[in-house]
């Protein structure tokens, strides 16, 4: 039955940039439907308030301080996370950053403002699925949520790391779904369209008035989703790459709010 | 039958729901599932002569925890008439219409010289005519108070095959028809996506019953083997609920990862 399908009693789920923004909000879903947690990101301050209201929740929570940018702080986390709990079922690869670098032209951007931006969006998530995959293939199952965005699918003006390395994350999670879908191990993708997390971002989406809902997304909208993606009723769904938008994307030649004038 | 708390956005409860194209393993497995969500149900057919089929999805959602028994109407769904019939009877017995699911399906494969005009209309008509209609006349009774649709549809609908041309074109319009349709519909909070079945067990395909496509597909297939109709409960139940509430126009295709492949 699909309502004990979707249950998560028992279940190990690391997320990464777990103190704050969508990657707190899904660690606070994630237990209120049964999963402990383990939460990392480099501020030890915001991991303790999420780990408080995973527990708040009844839920085991894990603190491990973690730069993904550095490939041995991702070997650390799992190892912190097999140690402690002896399993991995769910990694979420959600830390990213460089949403600030929306705007700038080309000829401003650095050397080092691209490799960093690549190395937290991008090659962290390798490091995710790279760490984690010896554990799943002991455990025979496993299920890898790697968070890119809808630039991943589109292109942005002066938009370069940004849709670059999220447009790559959706080909790490396509590559690794078809390797390792024969040993029960599950990698898919959310692709969260506008979620305007600052105001000068909200300023930015111009307060969301052209996604065809109406409004930009909100951190709680992903919850339900990143239950369902680390939940046994996701178990034949593989490489998928669920849009969380408000329609966006299932648009983008027109725009939005204004039909054309009807045929006569 | 309630869900467990934390699981509360998945949740159908006293929502009036309707499947059509119900004689389907799809559309049992949809039935069965909203019904197990809480939601008060009508079945309706996509073709005449289905009753007992039909009489088996009504069985089936009563075993997941229906609280009343499902309405049920026979219909022939690309008559405009009976589909608006079927909506009508919905809305009154139902008390209005919050979800809204489609299996409606009706598979061809032939090389494209071997159809003519009837073909192509019988293939259009079955596959789009009766998805279009269902989505204007649902839509219609979800004006006012929003709500949620949702398309089953196939992979078929993302990439080609040889010798389903008209199959594929077919599925094809019907996503495309999802996300325009999403469109239209996003400020009036009635969502509507796609739902699209990898190859499954009990379709029935007629794609299946050549012994050396169906023994080649198996090894293609990421996981060497077909999808069980129930698989779909998962990503219905997601669509279909305040779950997806920020999710309109999307496909989500319950595949194993086929659609990964080169």
């Amino acid at each position: 039955m699909v309502a004990d399908n979707l249950k998560l009693d028992g279940k190990l789920v690391i997320i990464t940039g777990a103190g704050r923004g969508l990657g707190r909000a899904m660690a606070t879903r994630l237990a209120g439907a049964g999963a402990d947690i383990v939460a990392a990101a480099r501020t030890v301050e915001q991991l303790e308030e999420t780990a408080a209201e995973v527990r708040r929740l009844g839920r085991t929570c894990l603190i491990v301080p973690t730069d993904v940018s550095r490939s041995e702080d991702v070997n650390a986390m799992v190892a912190a996370a097999v140690k402690e709990f002896g399993k991995v079922d769910v990694l979420i690869n959600n830390a990213g950053a460089g949403e600030d670098s929306f705007g700038k032209t080309i000829d401003k951007i650095t050397d080092d403002e691209w490799r960093r931006g690549i190395d937290v969006n991008l090659s962290s998530q390798f490091y995710g699925c790279r760490a984690v995959i010896p554990q799943m293939l002991k455990q025979k199952r496993g299920k890898i949520i790697n968070v890119a965005s809808g630039y991943g699918l589109r292109g942005g003006k002066h938009n370069y790391m940004y849709a670059c390395s999220k447009g790559a994350v959706l080909q790490l999670t396509r590559s690794m779904a078809l390797t390792y879908a024969d040993y029960n191990i599950q990698t898919n993708g959310i692709v969260p369209g506008i979620f305007p997390h600052n105001e000068r971002l909200m300023a930015f989406f111009k307060g969301g008035k052209f996604i065809p809902m109406g409004r930009g997304g909100e951190d709680a909208d992903v919850g339900p989703l990143a239950i369902f993606l680390s939940s046994e009723a996701s178990n034949h769904i593989n490489g998928a790459l669920i849009k969380i938008d408000g329609g966006g994307l299932a648009g983008g030649i027109t725009p939005t709010g204004v039909a054309p004038q009807p045929t006569t | 039958m309630a869900l467990p708390q934390g699981l509360n956005d998945f949740t159908l409860a006293d929502k009036a729901a309707l499947v059509i194209g119900a004689e389907h393993p799809a559309g049992r497995i949809a039935a069965a599932t909203l019904a197990e969500a809480g939601a008060r149900l009508m079945v309706a057919s996509q073709e005449p002569g289905t009753d007992a089929q039909i009489n088996e999805t009504v069985k089936a959602a009563q075993a997941a925890g229906a609280k009343t028994a499902p309405i049920t109407q026979i219909q022939n769904a690309t008559i405009r008439a009976d589909v608006r019939a079927t909506i009508d009877k919905a809305v009154k017995r139902l008390g209005g219409l919050d979800v809204m699911v489609t299996a409606l399906d009706a598979p061809y494969y032939a090389p494209a010289e071997a159809g003519d005009d009837s073909i192509f209309d019988r293939v259009i008509e079955s596959n789009v005519k009766s998805v279009w209609m269902a989505c204007q006349e649902g839509a219609r009774a979800m004006h006012q108070r929003g709500g949620s649709i949702v398309v089953i549809s196939s992979v078929l609908a993302e990439r080609g095959v040889p010798g389903a041309s008209l199959y594929c074109a077919a599925k094809g319009a019907v996503a495309n028809l999802v996300r325009a349709l999403a469109l239209e519909w996003a400020r009036e909070k009635i969502r509507i996506n796609l739902l699209e079945a990898g190859w499954m067990t009990e379709e029935g395909s007629p794609a299946l019953a050549n012994d050396e496509f169906a023994a080649n597909l198996l090894k293609y297939l990421p996981y060497k083997r077909l999808v069980k109709p129930e698989e779909l409960a998962g990503a219905l139940l997601y669509l279909a609920s305040p779950a997806s509430g920020f999710v309109t126009g999307e496909a989500i295709a319950i595949d194993g990862g086929l659609l990964c492949r080169v």
